[in-house]
């Protein structure tokens, strides 16, 4: 159905004459067309159904899936479209507090965070590990960050939030969470409002750091988790702190030794 | 059973070569929250090596930490087929602490537990890609299985091309439904069981010698 009154709603096949002199149910003169194979919804912005890259396969909860397949997307799109430089060793971490734990990971030495991966893909990795360092310690332009978040939402997790998706962190943890609760307005889509100023870059890169991780502590005793990239990482996590920093275990170190060798 | 899993076992058989059988198959037992999955470690280990795996709790995260009980022996048809159970924790996306307040438990112990039920599903998450050669996924027939958690970690499982079978525990309620399970996921066998009761047992051990054996 071509046109639609905007009025009433009333729809008119293309090339119909009676829309001509107004609709005749309402008399509104104002119609939108709509080529042929859309329908009309209620609200605009229909959630669009996610590519085949899904990180889940679409059975069951079809709405968190296409939520999945979308940031999962998005976030591969902006890993990816950052080049390959050399990730900084110095990167700030959010709540930095010195009490460095061994092996405790830093914001970039060098431990892959893994990449959000797809159900079908396999163990390797490596590129998306530097892209993804890069991603954390390299220079975002605001108009990227724009795409992925708001700076001002992403360090300020909401206590009240138990549906997952407080923001932008939030959001990246909705790539393995966000069941149960009602939906926000940012479960579709990537939305928010550019700050006035530009923001520092320590923010910028805290951003980052949150739209990675794999644990979120909305407050001590609250966490979310991203399944998808616990199950990606190469290193294990032993112990996490109330700061937000996971104290992990190199892989080898830790698995195998026991069982292998025997 | 997949390739991989037979490369990795007979990778494991060439580094134990001191042995003159294989390395028993290590089973990590997963599913969600308060599915049943220490009472079913439980009644396997009893039923074939007398000892029990850990503490069983109608609290979720009960199980904060991954238990091994290994080189259970589990006699079929005259064969004899011998395995790691690995118990772990709930897996889950979001883990709050206001939950064990519901059970009585202090506000301090709750955040306490709740952070080592989140550090224990990270673990859980970890083996399943380092530390499994098979996977029993245990559901609550009771509750619907239709939840992105199950879909995400049948997903990776699929993906690592592990052997799984699914339970659908906890038959001995009314409202449980075998069915709904086995409609969920298709392309697995549905095993009903009720661990608790101990319901059912010899087909759950006579799938597990075929799967993991």
């Amino acid at each position: 159905m071509p046109h639609q009154c905007t009025g009433c709603g009333r729809t008119f096949e293309d090339g119909s004459k009676e829309m001509l002199s107004g609709c005749p149910d309402c008399g509104g003169n104002k119609f939108q067309f709509r080529p042929e194979g859309t329908d009309f919804p209620d609200d605009p912005d229909p959630p669009e159904a996610a590519g085949d890259d899904d990180a889940v396969p679409e059975e069951g909860d079809a709405s968190v899936a296409e939520t999945v397949g979308r940031a999962t997307t998005r976030v591969r799109d902006f890993v990816s479209s950052t080049p390959d430089e050399e990730p900084d060793p110095n990167a700030t971490w959010p709540s930095e507090t010195g009490e460095d734990a061994p092996g405790a990971s830093g914001g970039d030495d060098g431990t892959d965070d893994g990449e959000i991966i797809d159900a079908d893909a396999r163990r390797e990795t490596p590129e998306e590990d530097t892209a993804q360092s890069s991603a954390r310690s390299g220079l975002a332009s605001a108009e990227e960050v724009r795409d992925v978040g708001s700076p001002t939402e992403a360090d300020d997790p909401d206590p009240d939030s138990t549906a997952g998706t407080d923001g932008a962190a939030g959001r990246s943890e909705g790539l393995a969470g966000g069941t149960g609760g009602p939906p926000t307005e940012d479960d579709d889509r990537i939305v928010s409002e550019p700050s006035d100023e530009e923001p520092e870059l320590s923010e910028l890169r805290e951003q980052l750091n949150d739209q990675f991780e794999s644990i979120k502590i909305v407050e001590p005793g609250q966490y979310e988790l991203n399944l998808m990239e616990l199950y990606d990482r190469e290193e294990y996590i032993i112990a996490l702190q109330e700061n937000g920093r996971y104290v992990i275990q190199v892989p080898d170190q830790w698995i195998g030794n026991d069982i292998d060798e025997r | 059973m997949g390739l991989l899993t037979d490369l990795k076992s007979s990778i494991s058989r060439a580094t134990s070569s001191l042995f003159a059988g294989s390395e028993p198959k290590r089973i990590g037992i997963y599913g969600p929250p308060n599915a049943g999955k220490t009472t079913l470690a439980n009644r396997i280990a009893r039923d074939w090596t007398g000892d029990a795996v850990g503490p069983e709790s109608h609290v979720p995260h009960e199980t904060r930490r991954a238990r091994r009980k290994e080189n259970v022996e589990i006699k079929r048809n005259g064969k004899s087929v011998t395995i790691d159970v690995v118990d772990t924790p709930g897996v889950t996306t979001k883990v709050d602490y206001k939950e064990f307040l519901e059970h009585d438990i202090e506000k301090d112990d709750a955040v306490r537990r709740s952070r080592e039920a989140t550090e224990g599903v990270a673990e859980a998450m970890h083996w399943l890609r380092e530390d499994v050669d098979g996977v029993i996924y245990v559901l609550d027939a009771a509750e619907d299985p239709f939840t992105q958690v199950n879909t995400m970690l049948i997903g990776i499982i699929e993906s690592q091309d592990l052997p799984v079978l699914i339970f659908a525990n906890k038959i001995d309620l009314d409202e449980a439904s075998v069915q709904r399970i086995s409609n969920a996921f298709p392309q697995h066998e549905t095993v009903p069981l009720s661990a608790l009761e101990g319901d059912n047992m010899d087909e759950v051990y006579d799938k597990i010698a075929e799967y993991f054996g």
